[in-house]
């Protein structure tokens, strides 16, 4: 008896692992719900696969471009500013996975594990998001860029907050083409898909602004330089990189201005690749960046095994090299911060974000005065009216297809902290024919809504 | 004086019941279902008709552990009341059966001797029951262990569970000659055979646990290393048999079931949505949408309970599994002889592991093994087995006899 005794002790090693297993279990579940709940089978919050019960949407001046109304999602009313969201938003069958509407569903419906759905079933709202995008200037984007397919991103370089993500093409929410999944041209092509999130271009003379870095930290006589251009950078063996022009004679500055490609292909091509890649990566190529809960393309640049025919084409933006629109914006934010860092790209309003670095405060300050000089002396200021603009345009080539076009810039001004960045798909225009007065109509808008509204008020007062 | 010991958990346990029946009780346009609330009052009297005779009879008999199993059968027929009254009434007529057997069994292996008789029988029916049903089963779900006569559908391996431990504790009783072991063991070998042939891997794992609690408990040291020689020639049998297709298949999703949401990891994948879905506090009885997925109040019902009745509620439940367990072993350490310790151990156990696979199985922690969680799932045969498993607790509790007429 005595020894059975003693091993019923042992028998208590069960009842501890049925505790542990459960105490694990509790915690799994503690951890985990927001992500298991929001699944689109869960019939409390769906019904045949479209979210039901979720909080209001709404831009950076409270209008509401989503909300629950008796158990139905309801849009906002203007066509335009639904299909100018559209990509921001989301729809709520979860089509377009960067939407707000996926991204932040367990926030959208305001889950907690202690009561549950309950609440959310019985009010039938959850939690209301404000996003910082402005729905006035999302729709002057988007018939800026009219009838190119492409993206228009607005980003706040002081707050990190982005104000305008346009992608085309779009749709209407409330009358989603039946031809969508049957078409066979391209005038659907990637219409889930946030290009200012998830695209991936080739940026053209855009990149110049990072081999113009990379001369900055690895040169030291980059400022006194001049470089001879007669229409093409030849290698040893006589390969060539095409200039847009015969340039001449001209110092750094100018080499930008003009938008060299003999300058810029050479100096990549004397970099060489440990240090064009070294810089690239400090300015956020391969490197992954989130919006919130929104995991964005990442930009690519790859030179380690380049030929240095490869890697001055690489030098002008061209050869494997890919950049993520908001990425780009970033970039150039650290730029007009004139310290090499910007906050984090966030879509919610007031949200405090961390710095992101791209490049040092002295390549900075002067890559600022460099963009700046390029509207100044070259583009000239009258095509961007009373906006300080700074910026670098492109053309970039891409295999089969006439060329995208480009603006990567942002405003000095201190009162329009705003970066800014067009691309049009395949347009075959020149940046300073087509993206400049892109980007300046969606400036203007800006302009209006952020300084003018503003001193008009002070006068009233 | 003061009342009985038993008296304040016995209100509150009825209070909970009441609160519980009132909310399945009306059927939809507000009118009373007569039929679930007879069933309700006829519950609620046996419950405490049994507390006051028990009292009566066996006078110094502890609650303790009826009041864990009404407790959750009052559960069970609340969330089978809520999906049809038909399947109530059969419920609850499984919960009387299974409340005969228990005090049946009761009475049976209150003399050691008398329990003595029944071995053989008992042993040989059990084998020859497992036969017939493989011979005749049915495929139902993918196992083969249904065995119907008539209109009625059984599940022969909950009744010969009963037996495994009444056969194996009378057995080991008796170990002085190696020669009653060794026919524990081949009959163990044949039980666990038998289940793995109608393919129920759930309830051949609940056998072999129970064999390995029965022995170990028996055998202390030096005997052990035989049993894992023979644990782990099981094992490897077992091995043999999850290279066939259809344990595999069981076996693929297992940590895996968010990339099968809609294939293999169904059920899982509703259990855990839904069950968060519930929150701690819940969402009401039958307001929940687990239960239009298959099996939801049978081996889903852990989903179930956490999605309606809150997952507060659900961890309480399964807490009352390690208390039935904790008690099986108080009991077993003062018991009479080595045949009550023993069973006693083997049933506590049996059911604290049958929970676990059914609590973990469908929370992707085990793989899934479609056993019930004994008391709570609907089902005729698992709620008799459970309540005749109970006896052997009750009959280890010395505090049973102490006080009552032999």
């Amino acid at each position: 008896m005595n020894r059975i005794f003693k091993r019923s002790y042992i028998m208590y090693v069960f009842a501890f692992a049925f505790l542990a297993g459960l105490m694990i279990l509790f915690f799994t579940m503690e951890v985990n719900a927001g992500k298991w709940v929001v699944k689109d089978y869960n019939k409390h919050l769906y019904s045949n696969g479209e979210l039901l019960a979720a909080g209001a949407i709404t831009d950076r001046m409270g209008t509401v471009l989503a909300e629950t109304v008796d158990g139905e999602r309801k849009f906002n009313e203007d066509q335009k500013v639904r299909e100018a969201t559209l990509h921001v938003v989301g729809d709520t069958a979860g089509f377009i996975a960067t939407g707000v509407h996926s991204s932040m569903k367990s926030d959208l419906t305001g889950y907690n594990l202690l009561q549950g759905v309950y609440n959310l079933k019985k009010e039938g709202t959850g939690h209301d998001i404000q996003l910082s995008i402005d729905s006035r200037l999302c729709v002057a984007a988007m018939e800026a860029l009219g009838k190119y397919q492409g993206t228009i991103g607005v980003y706040n370089y002081k707050t990190g907050e982005i104000y305008c993500a346009v992608s085309l093409p779009t749709y209407d929410v409330y009358n989603k083409p039946k031809d969508i999944a049957t078409d066979k041209t391209d005038k659907y092509e990637g219409i889930y898909m946030n290009r200012y999130f998830s695209g991936l271009y080739t940026p053209g003379s855009t990149f110049k602004i990072v081999t113009a870095c990379c001369a900055l930290e690895n040169m030291t006589d980059i400022n006194n330089r001049y470089f001879t251009c007669n229409g093409a950078w030849t290698n040893k063996v006589g390969n060539k990189v095409t200039c847009n022009g015969v340039h001449g004679t001209l110092n750094f500055d100018q080499a930008l201005q003009h938008s060299c490609n003999t300058a810029f292909a050479g100096l990549a091509a004397e970099l060489g690749n440990e240090k064009m890649q070294a810089t690239a990566e400090e300015c956020g190529f391969n490197r992954t960046f989130y919006v919130d809960k929104i995991k964005c393309a990442t930009s690519y640049y790859d030179v380690t095994k380049a030929y240095d025919i490869d890697r001055a084409w690489s030098g002008i933006g061209q050869y494997t090299t890919l950049i993520n629109p908001c990425h780009a914006t970033m970039m150039v934010g650290a730029i007009a911060n004139r310290s090499g860092y910007t906050p984090q790209a966030t879509l919610i309003k007031g949200a405090n974000t961390s710095n992101e670095s791209f490049m040092g405060s002295v390549q900075a300050k002067r890559l600022d005065k460099m963009l700046r000089s390029n509207v100044e002396k070259y583009y000239g200021d009258h095509r961007f009216p009373n906006l300080l603009m700074c910026g670098k345009t492109g053309t970039a080539e891409v295999s089969g297809d006439k060329p995208h076009t480009w603006f990567l810039g942002y405003s000095q001004r201190p009162d329009l902290p705003l970066a800014i960045v067009v691309v049009c798909e395949n347009s075959g225009g020149y940046g300073i024919d087509l993206a400049i007065p892109i980007a300046n109509k969606v400036m203007q808008k800006a302009y209006e809504l952020y300084v003018l509204a503003y001193a008009n008020l002070g006068e009233e007062n | 004086m003061n009342g009985p010991r038993w008296l304040p958990t016995m209100l509150l346990i009825s209070i909970f019941q009441v609160i519980t029946f009132y909310q399945v009780i009306f059927v939809q346009d507000g009118t009373l279902n007569t039929a679930v609330g007879i069933v309700f009052v006829i519950f609620t009297a046996i419950e405490w008709l049994w507390a006051v005779l028990s009292t009566i009879i066996l006078s110094k008999s502890s609650l303790a552990l009826e009041c864990i199993a009404f407790f959750l059968t009052g559960i069970s027929l609340v969330i089978t009341a809520s999906c049809g009254t038909g399947l109530l009434i059969k419920q609850f007529v499984a919960f009387i059966i299974g409340f005969i057997c228990y005090i049946g069994l009761l009475y049976v292996v209150q003399n050691t001797e008398r329990a003595e008789k029944f071995r053989k029988p008992m042993a040989v029916a059990s084998i020859v029951l497992l036969l017939i049903t493989l011979v005749l089963a049915k495929n139902i779900n993918g196992a083969y262990n249904w065995l119907v006569i008539g209109g009625l559908s059984i599940q022969t391996s909950e009744l010969v569970k009963v037996a495994f431990i009444f056969v194996g504790a009378a057995t080991l009783e008796k170990l002085q000659s190696s020669r009653s072991l060794t026919q524990y063991v081949i009959f163990a070998v044949i039980c666990i055979g038998l289940l793995f042939l109608m393919r129920d891997l759930g309830t051949a794992l609940i056998f072999f646990f129970t064999f390995v609690v029965l022995a170990f408990m028996r055998s202390g040291d030096v005997r052990t290393i035989l049993f894992l020689i023979l644990g782990a020639a099981m094992l490897a049998g077992l091995i043999v048999l999850m290279r066939s297709d259809y344990i595999m298949k069981r076996f693929a999703t297992y940590r895996h079931v968010w990339d099968f949401a809609d294939g293999k990891g169904y059920q899982q994948t509703r259990v855990l949505t839904y069950s968060v879905s519930g929150g701690w506090l819940g969402l009401g009885i039958g307001n929940g949408h687990l239960r239009d997925v298959f099996a939801a109040t049978e081996d889903l019902v852990f989903g179930v309970l956490c999605e309606e009745w809150g997952i507060l509620i659900a961890f309480l439940v399964a807490w009352a599994f390690i208390f039935i367990f904790i008690h099986s072993i108080r009991c077993a350490k003062g018991a009479r002889s080595a045949f009550y310790s023993i069973s006693s151990c083997a049933a506590g156990g049996l059911l604290l592991f049958q929970a676990a696979l059914n609590i973990f199985g469908v929370t992707d922690f085990l793989p899934l093994t479609g056993v019930t969680l004994p008391f709570i799932s609907r089902g005729g045969s698992s709620t008799i087995s459970c309540w005749a498993l109970l006896a052997f607790i009750k009959a280890a509790d010395n505090r049973t006899w102490a006080g009552g007429k032999r």
